[in-house]
């Protein structure tokens, strides 16, 4: 590892300072919606997002710090690695809320699939790399496809449909950075439609349920409708200026379902009104927008992939989460990145940006 | 230097500029939606927040099913109404709760205390009573105009076919305390819901308790439903199947009725509990329709604690079923042989101090495996000086004495007590007698064991020597069948005595049986060994519990050869193990291996009344 004064001088405060910002305000955040539970270990839920914090803090000093020269070198090992925890888990994971995502190491539980995001990412980035010469090349863009498939099935087999859909957008825009033309892009959806019924087998009933409900609300207007009803009237109620801290009765009743996690922003927009969610839309701008310049500016192709493959990871969740909680998009689980609660979550997105922070500070050095 | 690997980054900087512009133009959308939504829209979602009608109503699921070993329901769920009041719905707390207590007959401070309690989250409806009788609900029924907020519901009650018995090994359930939910352990729970609180209701709590379900109603301006909107199906919880057989858990309670103590049979090849008695007992039922308060105190105030799980956790002596330990440690370290023979003249002095046989005239010059029969006391004292204290702690120890079983339990389990000249010098503070070793010697003075570690005992000895664990679930099983979890015998290790040894007790405690203090447990058809025992009660503890009569021991395998079941009876305060206790082993014995046979074919006698 390579520092010095310069390197420090070149930490990129815009990123560093909004990252911080979002962290703050989702620990606030939970700590508020959790005001009148009657649960005392969900009223200190935010002290434990606060470790968690924490402890992506120190995630992101070391992917900074880290050349992520290294992780290339090491791209396909990483890869391999969070494939096999995924397969663990799928064998002998912890059953949590009807799902299989969780392992246990000591006393913490971690979910591998959030860590494939940049497991994902990495290996992409590496591989592309690695056929510069003839990027944009059709058949260059089959194998991708191919690498990313594995772990998306296993993520939707346990079952959790919105990281694997969250999987395949990141394959598809880091493709469509290389060269992948929309007549592709067309192909692969052809082809996509012809494994549909292979992945409809998969879902559980629940997810189908979703994603029929999303496709023809009038289905079922108040069944899986429910929560994007409530979570538009959370929303909505807030108005111009907000209920304030301790007044957002939409939240604070529970009618709003998960509201630490997925519809964390409802919860906030129900109590700062139009303006927080401004504040909060221009925080992700400004955070997306000089992570996409860094990916410009990368001294190569792998930092300018990585760069490019982790801020399309948050915008992705980013535009999916808010769609949701808007009702303008179905309701999947993707969490809001910074924001909602969890801990493999928070701590995968501050090490992407602490690697896009590791791109910018290496643009000048060979 | 120009970067030759870097010439298609021009293209791609474009790429990325592009994408700027696409997230521009996201946000942006998102940001006219919240316009949308908060200043279009705002003041129309403000109201419809404030009036808000909808309502989540937690759907219990049903707790699987207990089954015995062969498959029989010992544990299930029957319907029952529940009366639930919604906070939200509610103008006065108190005028409400005068009134829905005026109609269920119940005291309404407890009632406005618990709609309190629900208050931070109006939506959920409050349980304020369970049980409730037909005429009360159809009273609430009646009046529902004047009771705004009440709803009555039918939920799935847990039943215990069998009342109180095995109720010590199947726990109960009740509804999750205050207290509960304010430990992490607990977190995803709801007041209100049930939970098991001990035994293997609580063990296996995760896996019989299902996935709740919750239906979203809306309702009117008094609370009264208008309409389902969703309502999320409960997943019943899984079936559990016990090691317990019910047939024998029934002939034990019923042998051992009236009595206070406990019975345990194991299977001695496995560590299988195949019953498990506790006296006195308990009705769970109670619990699961929630005890009253003064049930609860009655209950907790019996000073015969049938709470208490005796099996598990009450400590007595021995008596003379430590001579089995006495036995093993004198022919392990070669003090004793087969051949060994102590006089008994009815007493035995030690310098100044004399010890009793309880038989008054003494059971004249006998040997080892008569001594063993007859359980002569004054054989068993010298044997005791003979072998030494250290030697017999040494194999007490080794047969899981003074410590825990480690079964799988909810509640302490007590670890007993095997005394040595060390301890007794660190904890008394006084030093080593050899009085203490000869009253040692017949299982009294200061040791301690619980019924559970002296069948895990005998299971040893009957089984060539392996100290099993003991357990009592066999499998989880879901509602189709399918096996979730399935348990297997836990070895804990084997016991280091010669095979000669253990033969020699076998023996010993066949003689017992045959021709010796525990006749009373002889079976038509099967083998029985066995190992009578009698526990004095010391002054102390009679003066607390105003009872002076002895405890009764009485422990067996059979059949001799191949054993299926290891047994251990104890009866409080019941007088001589061989007369009080031997008869309930043979009792559960019979009815493991069948009526006598003679019995049988007298019974089935082809065309008798032709």
């Amino acid at each position: 590892m390579y520092l010095d004064r310069r390197m420090l001088a070149n930490i990129d405060w815009r990123i560093a300072g909004t990252t911080l910002a979002l962290i703050g305000v989702g620990i606030l955040t939970i700590w508020s919606a959790n005001l009148g539970s009657p649960s005392p270990p969900r009223q200190t839920l935010y002290l434990r997002q606060a470790l968690y914090a924490a402890l992506a803090l120190l995630g992101l000093l070391t992917a900074t710090f880290i050349n992520y020269r290294t992780i290339a070198r090491f791209a396909y090992v990483i890869f391999g690695v969070v494939l096999a925890l995924l397969i663990l888990v799928s064998v002998a994971g912890e059953v949590g809320r009807g799902a299989q995502r969780w392992i246990q190491v000591g006393g913490w539980t971690f979910q591998p699939s959030e860590f494939m995001k940049l497991a994902l990412i990495v290996v992409l980035a590496r591989y592309f790399e690695d056929h510069k010469e003839r990027l944009g090349h059709p058949r260059l863009l089959v194998i991708p496809a191919m690498v990313a498939l594995p772990p998306m099935l296993l993520i939707l087999k346990q079952p959790d449909l919105g990281t694997a859909v969250l999987l395949g957008l990141l394959t598809v825009s880091v493709l469509l950075l290389v060269g992948l033309r929309v007549k592709h892009l067309v192909f692969l959806t052809a082809a996509g439609a012809t494994m549909a019924p292979l992945l409809w087998s998969f879902l559980k009933d629940y997810q189908r349920r979703r994603v029929l409900v999303f496709l023809n609300p009038e289905l079922d207007p108040s069944g899986a409708g429910y929560h994007i009803a409530q979570s538009k009237i959370a929303v909505g109620s807030g108005e111009f200026f907000g209920k304030g801290l301790k007044a957002a009765s939409q939240s604070q009743l529970h009618f709003l379902p998960a509201s630490q996690t997925d519809f964390i922003l409802a919860v906030l927009a129900e109590q700062w009104g139009f303006i927080g969610c401004l504040v909060i839309l221009l925080l992700y701008y400004v955070l997306i927008t000089r992570g996409l310049e860094i990916a410009g500016e990368s001294k190569d192709i792998f930092g300018a992939l990585l760069a490019f493959g982790i801020m399309a990871m948050i915008t992705v969740q980013l535009v999916v989460n808010v769609g949701m909680v808007v009702g303008i998009m179905p309701v999947v689980g993707i969490p809001l990145p910074l924001l909602s609660y969890g801990g493999s979550s928070l701590v995968v997105t501050c090490i992407g940006i602490g690697l896009v922070m590791s791109v910018h500070l290496r643009r000048f050095l060979y | 230097m120009s970067r030759p690997w870097f010439s298609p980054t021009p293209v791609i900087q474009g790429r990325i500029h592009r994408t700027t512009l696409l997230v521009t133009v996201a946000l942006l959308l998102l940001l006219m939606r919240f316009w949308y939504l908060q200043i279009l829209e705002g003041r129309y979602y403000a109201t419809l927040s404030i009036h808000n009608r909808l309502r989540l109503r937690l759907v219990e699921a049903p707790r699987g099913f207990i089954l015995d070993r062969s498959g029989a329901v010992i544990v299930e769920n029957r319907p029952s109404f529940s009366v639930y009041v919604t906070p939200a719905d509610i103008p006065d707390v108190d005028e409400a709760a005068r009134a829905i207590g005026a109609v269920l007959r119940q005291a309404p401070e407890e009632i406005a205390a618990r709609i309190r309690a629900g208050q931070a989250r109006p939506a959920y409806p409050v349980l304020v009573a369970r049980e409730v009788s037909e005429p009360t609900m159809v009273a609430i029924e009646e009046r529902k105009m004047n009771l705004p907020g009440v709803s009555v519901r039918v939920q799935p009650t847990r039943a215990y076919l069998d009342g109180d018995v095995a109720a010590h090994l199947l726990g109960y359930v009740s509804e999750v305390t205050q207290e509960q939910l304010y430990r992490d352990e607990y977190r995803d729970f709801q007041s209100g819901e049930t939970v098991g609180q001990t035994g293997v209701e609580r063990l296996f709590d995760a896996f019989v308790r299902g996935i709740n379900g919750r239906e979203e109603i809306e309702v009117d301006a008094r609370g009264r439903l208008v309409r389902f909107l969703d309502r999320l199906e409960p997943q019943s919880g899984f079936n559990l199947v016990l090691t317990l057989d019910a047939k024998l858990q029934h002939a034990a309670e019923k042998a051992f009725a009236g009595k206070r103590g406990a019975v345990v049979a194991m299977h001695p090849q496995t560590g299988e509990i195949l019953a498990w008695v506790s006296r006195p007992s308990y009705d769970p039922n109670l619990f699961a329709q929630r005890l009253s308060r003064e049930s609860w105190e009655k209950l907790i105030t019996d000073p015969a604690h049938p709470l208490q799980n005796r099996p598990l956790q009450a400590q007595y002596a021995p008596g003379s079923i430590l001579k089995l330990v006495v036995m093993a440690a004198g022919l392990d370290t070669g003090a004793l042989t087969p051949g060994t023979t102590f006089a008994c003249p009815g007493y035995f002095t030690l310098g100044a101090v004399t010890f009793d046989d309880w038989e008054k005239g003494g059971h004249g010059r006998q040997d080892l495996m008569q001594a063993v029969a007859h359980s002569c006391n004054v054989y068993f004292y010298q044997a005791a000086l003979k072998t030494g204290i250290d030697a017999i702690a040494r194999v007490a120890r080794e047969f899981g004495l003074g410590q825990k079983t480690g079964i799988a339990a909810v509640g302490d389990e007590a670890a007993g007590l095997v005394p040595t000249p060390a301890w007794k010098r660190s904890v008394l503070g006084e030093s080593w007698y050899p009085g203490d070793t000869v009253i040692t010697g017949i299982g009294q003075g200061m040791i301690l064991v619980t019924p559970l570690q002296i069948v895990t005992m005998v299971a040893a000895i009957a089984n060539g020597g392996t100290l099993h664990r003991p357990w009592m679930v066999k499998r989880v099983e879901s509602w189709g069948g399918e096996v979730v979890a399935a348990y297997g015998p836990e070895p804990v290790r084997r016991v280091n005595l010669s095979p000669q040894v253990l033969e020699l007790l076998r023996q010993g405690m066949l003689g017992v049986v045959e021709d010796g203090t525990g006749k009373a447990a002889r079976v038509r058809g099967v083998q029985v060994a066995g190992k009578t025992g009698t526990a004095q009660v010391v002054r102390k503890e009679a003066r607390i519990s105003g009872q002076t009569k002895d405890h009764g021991w009485f422990v067996a395998f059979a059949p001799y050869t191949d054993p299926e079941i290891a047994i251990v009876v104890i009866a409080e305060n019941a007088g001589f193990g061989g007369v009080v206790a031997a008869p309930v082993a043979r009792a559960v014995l019979e009815a493991a291996f069948g009526p006598p046979r003679g019995r049988e074919t007298v019974a089935q006698g082809p065309g008798a009344r032709e």
